[in-house]
């Protein structure tokens, strides 16, 4: 067993690091705060190839594969500067492409989402189907050679910032899944905000399909197919989240250990007291845990072996990481720890909201329940 | 058009530097070590001039320990083509004139080098002096301190831009030239870039291989020698002034008592 980084992992941590660096947390913060998209951030990653790492070369990417994705979206994180959306365009939406995409799709859309100018974002969650996709009910009618859309979803991320969406909906008689791209300005998709409290720069939206007609060639691989074919993207997802949130781990625990070093109450620097020490080595112990599962996790997907298992634990290990880290530095923070100077409550948000979404806790738990422990399924 | 960039791997200026207690010479082990800043805007430099003109290529030339490899290794991701590293244990504690002469033995190894381009100071040892005896050993034009570079034809023009003032000098390649911190802004080494990186040649040297007298390197053969060092001392807590409408005077009054107006 090898646990040492190639000369090329590390070059690349640290050139991630150099771009998201002069951007950090001040950046972000300003821009989770007012909600506006990072796109100075977008433009400086896809411009050093970095966006498209798993894109491939004849599209513009890198031709890498999840395992730099994801290390792409822990350095952007450990600067500071998390982009939630990573996960639906390039996670999800350029791996689903790429594999199951038609030519003529990967040549009008992977470009773009290699230089980091064009977005394809990701629509399945329905008002009445959230974590049970069996309950899905949008659907697309064959009529003569469109394809007719009618339904909604809902807490759909960052539809403004795109050109296209990646809709899951039932087809056919049987209502098996099928995935389609639509233009965000598709004629009779009505799009409305859906505010939420937590601070992203991202927006999320409620989606009605009225009659939305599509072209045939908008179907994505086969029809019928798109629950395994969604799967295929579902794993990057989880695995880019759990990067995301041990970014987001390691940005909170050397902002609390500088503070913690710094900050002197009773004549010494506050980390010297326990109760401030511990609770900053446990969520460094978590994060070095899920870290260490997270790249399994892309591992075992970029060689093309089932990852289904450490992908869901790496994505519990590393929200539960997060979430502890930035709580325990906005503790050590004191009052200074809600402090929009300080810029700590937003990362807290977005770890809270990685514990419900893409997947939450609970199905995580009820997977390695079932399938790892063979436990009976309760639902 | 032939292009040499001479780099050095250096502490990271964002980490404590400190001097080993045996021989006085920089603890490298204690620090984070990184390719020197100055000279990523040499490497900089010697990219745009390969994309002005067809058929260049960049060759980088460092010297130091095993692990100036990962400097290296940014130079070539930056997008340099290729490098030779002179590495040897009989270089540490070498001095800046006969780090002088092993570059020179070095340059030496390759064929047809029409530009040598340098960073005119390192973080570390800040002699400012290795570009300017290089080109003297090599009876080269040596142009320092450049602010602007341009190679137009066979002639290199650039502005020097030092304390005392600026220069503009010209001089007939092949020619050394070494460049300040405001030449240009150093790209980031592309996905692609580090990825190509680990596949380009390095030519790793030994003195022997080099031709370079073991007698001219290393800290016996240093014309200075380091008898003692301290750590500086911890910053102290300063002076508070305060202001009882008066403060402007004051400050200006601790100002002057510093010679610094
Ligand atoms: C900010 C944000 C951005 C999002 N972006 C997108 C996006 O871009 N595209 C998209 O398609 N979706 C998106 N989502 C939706 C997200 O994927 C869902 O919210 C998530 O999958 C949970 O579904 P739900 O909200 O319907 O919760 P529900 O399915 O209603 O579940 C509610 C709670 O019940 C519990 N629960 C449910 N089932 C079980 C069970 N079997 N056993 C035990 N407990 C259970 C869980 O604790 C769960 O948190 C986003 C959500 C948020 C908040």
């Amino acid at each position: 067993m090898d646990f040492t980084e190639s000369d090329e992992h590390r070059d690349l941590r640290a050139a991630v690091g150099a771009i998201a660096a002069p951007f950090g947390g001040a950046y972000y913060a300003e821009h989770a705060r007012a909600g506006t998209e990072c796109t100075e951030l977008w433009h400086a990653l896809g411009d050093a190839g970095f966006a498209g790492v798993n894109v491939p070369e004849e599209y513009g990417g890198g031709g890498g594969g999840l395992v730099e994705l994801a290390l792409v979206c822990e350095e952007i994180a450990a600067q500071g500067a998390p982009i939630l959306l990573l996960l639906v365009t390039h996670a999800i939406s350029a791996e689903v492409l790429v594999e199951y995409g038609t030519d003529a799709q990967r040549k009008e859309w992977l470009p773009g989402l290699a230089s980091g100018r064009r977005k394809v974002v990701f629509a399945i969650t329905e008002p009445g189907a959230g974590s049970n996709t069996h309950k899905l009910t949008t659907r697309a009618r064959r009529v003569g050679d469109e394809w007719v859309v009618t339904g909604e979803k809902y807490y759909i991320s960052g539809v403004d910032e795109a050109e296209a969406l990646l809709l899951v909906a039932r087809t056919g008689d049987e209502g098996q899944l099928s995935l389609f791209l639509v233009p965000t300005d598709a004629p009779g998709l009505q799009k409305s905000v859906l505010p939420v409290d937590v601070m992203l720069p991202e927006k999320q939206f409620t989606l009605h399909f009225d009659e939305v007609r599509l072209p045939a060639s908008a179907l994505v691989g086969e029809e019928g197919q798109g629950f395994r074919q969604v799967f295929h993207g579902l794993n990057p997802e989880r695995i880019t989240g759990a990067a995301l949130c041990v970014g987001i781990a390691r940005y909170a625990l050397s902002r609390a250990a500088r503070y913690a070093g710094e900050r002197e109450v009773w004549g010494k620097p506050i980390g010297t007291h326990q109760g401030v020490a511990h609770p900053l080595a446990k969520a460094k112990i978590e994060t070095e845990l899920a870290a260490l599962m997270t790249r399994k996790a892309a591992w075992l997907h970029q060689h093309g072996h089932p990852a289904g298992e450490a992908a869901n634990m790496a994505k519990y290990g590393a929200a539960e990481a997060a979430l502890a880290a930035c709580d325990a530095a906005i503790q050590t923070h004191g009052g200074n720890g809600v402090a929009q100077e300080f810029g700590l409550l937003p990362y807290w948000g977005l770890a809270r909201l990685l514990r419900i979404a893409p997947v939450n806790r609970e199905m995580v738990l009820n997977f390695v329940a079932q399938h790892s422990l063979g436990l009976p399924r309760s639902y | 058009m032939n292009i040499v960039v001479l780099v050095k791997q250096v502490p990271d200026t964002y980490s404590e530097r400190k001097l080993s207690s045996g021989d006085h010479t920089l603890d490298r082990d204690a620090t984070d070590a990184v390719l020197d800043e100055i000279d990523e805007r040499a490497v900089e430099s010697a990219l745009q001039l390969k994309e002005a003109n067809d058929g260049s290529e960049v060759t980088v030339v460092a010297m130091g320990p095993d692990r100036a490899t990962d400097a290296i290794r940014k130079a070539l991701s930056m997008g340099a083509d290729k490098a030779v590293h002179l590495s040897d244990e009989a270089i540490h504690g070498t001095d800046a004139i006969g780090t002088a002469k092993a570059l020179v033995k070095v340059l030496g190894t390759l064929e047809g080098t029409d530009l040598v381009l340098a960073g005119n100071e390192a973080s570390d040892g800040r002699t400012g002096a290795v570009p300017a005896m290089v080109a003297e050993l090599l009876g080269l034009p040596s142009l320092t301190h450049a602010r602007e570079l341009t190679v137009d034809g066979g002639t290199v023009t650039v502005r020097r831009e030092t304390d005392d003032g600026v220069t503009v000098l010209t001089a007939e390649l092949p020619a050394v030239v070494s460049v300040n911190e405001k030449i240009n802004e150093p790209r980031y080494p592309s996905f692609k870039g580090i990825m190509a990186a680990k596949k380009k040649p390095v030519t790793t040297l030994t003195l022997a291989d080099a031709g370079i007298e073991p007698s001219d390197v290393g800290l016996s053969a240093a014309w200075s020698t380091v008898t003692e060092s301290n750590p500086k001392p911890p910053k102290s807590g300063g002076e508070k002034v305060e202001d009882e409408g008066d403060g402007g005077s004051k400050i200006a009054a601790f100002l002057v008592g510093q010679k610094l107006i």
